[in-house]
């Protein structure tokens, strides 16, 4: 993240998720299974979702995931709402190297693919409503141009630990299980 | 990733990057960075490989304790690795700094009570020395390396910025180098990194490799 988290980078990230993007933010974040899902329902695939769980002192947590586009026509991802913080961006690298704000949401080419990862595009969520740990998961509510809205339950993971694959039966990532899932703080912290 | 150092290394990455976009979508590959430096370096090691070596900087910052360090001379003689970025940073640098201290968890631990790893915080205003120790020390955990976080007013930063040749950090330091380099025994730098998911064993590999170069 190389884009300032200062008041001004604050307004454009209200402008680049809309005030109803705001409001959504406040969902409540499930508890329970830790596994990544895949919703596959639709023309617009989304698997491998996972969040890394931030180093205290840090206050910004990244979401990654990767999303197949099925159809025949180029869709877009234009924001992300996450259970987990009141403001979540899309974070792109430029072609010359710079993290910036993707302004204007991410296409998917017709029949390809978008991957975030880490050192490259991702999704930065912060004002946090609470602390984000390994073991929980995270609502992310995807919005895209033409298939709308996509809900996927990110896993929380620890830093430097690898990814979950996200096979529809996957297991939960190694060393946590569903049963070391804690309930995620709520809206209610914030 | 952030603007790199230099254009050949851009364009090396960005092959790898290239090569990442078309595999990932299909079988989920990894690209293998180690496979273009061997084109261009020694190919003794799995990081980017640098050409010529980078000679060890000479700077002095604060260290998280409050005290001076004088990095050419206290780290002269072991293996080092260096690292500009920030604590509130949620991407690359928690990743990176991971990525070593699993990394030094595989190598021989003669090798890492030997090695340093330097994180030099590019956020001045934000960054306190607390701060520093908080988030490092959490990396620091379990390995038998020496991890020094350093601080210092902005013009001190630059000034080891470009003593290490990594590009000036900019917009609170939250736009900077992610280039982690490696400095050997000989106090030369013959190889760098940058995160992803090979980080981890690029530098399980090179970190003996480069303690022997002395």
């Amino acid at each position: 993240m190389r884009v300032s988290w200062t008041s001004v980078a604050g307004g454009s990230l209200v402008l680049a998720l809309g005030v109803a993007g705001l409001v959504r933010g406040a969902m409540p974040q499930s508890t329970g299974a830790s596994a990544p899902t895949v919703s596959a329902a639709g023309p617009i695939a989304v698997t491998n979702a996972y969040i890394v769980a931030p180093v205290p002192p840090t206050e910004i947590a990244a979401a990654y995931f990767t999303v197949y586009n099925t159809t025949a026509v180029p869709d877009k991802l234009v924001s992300v709402v996450s259970g987990a913080g009141a403001l979540s961006v899309l974070h792109v690298e430029t072609s010359n190297g710079n993290m910036v704000m993707a302004e204007d949401g991410l296409t998917i080419p017709a029949h390809g693919s978008l991957v975030l990862r880490v050192g490259q595009d991702h999704v930065m969520i912060e004002k946090l409503y609470g602390q984000v740990k390994p073991g929980q998961t995270v609502d992310l509510d995807l919005q895209f141009q033409n298939a709308g809205s996509i809900d996927v339950v990110a896993p929380v993971i620890k830093v430097g630990t690898t990814p979950p694959t996200g096979s529809a039966t996957s297991a939960p990532p190694s060393g946590q299980s569903s049963s070391s899932a804690t309930p995620v703080p709520s809206g209610a912290h914030s | 990733v952030i603007r790199r150092r230099t254009a050949v290394l851009a364009g090396l990455l960005l092959a790898v990057l290239v090569l990442a976009g078309c595999t990932s979508s299909k079988s989920g590959g990894d690209p293998q960075p180690s496979q273009l430096v061997g084109q261009t370096a020694s190919g003794k090691y799995q990081g980017f490989g640098l050409d010529p070596a980078q000679p060890r900087p000479t700077f002095t910052l604060t260290d998280d304790n409050g005290k001076q360090f004088d990095f050419g001379t206290v780290t002269a003689g072991h293996p080092t690795l260096l690292y500009f970025g920030y604590t509130n940073c949620p991407d690359a640098c928690p990743e990176t700094m991971a990525d070593v201290q699993i990394a030094l968890g595989k190598i021989p631990a003669a090798v890492a009570k030997k090695t340093y790893v330097v994180f030099v915080t590019t956020d001045v205003k934000r960054d306190t020395a607390a701060r520093l120790r908080e988030w490092l020390g959490q990396f620091a955990a379990g390995t038998k390396a020496t991890w020094v976080g350093l601080r210092g007013t902005q013009a001190q930063i630059d000034a080891a910025e470009a003593a290490a040749r990594v590009f000036l950090a900019t917009d609170s330091g939250q736009q900077h180098s992610t280039q982690m380099l490696l400095f050997a025994p000989d106090n030369y730098a013959p190889v760098s990194y940058e995160v992803g998911t090979t980080e981890q064993q690029e530098l399980a590999h090179d970190l003996p490799v480069v303690a022997k170069e002395s």
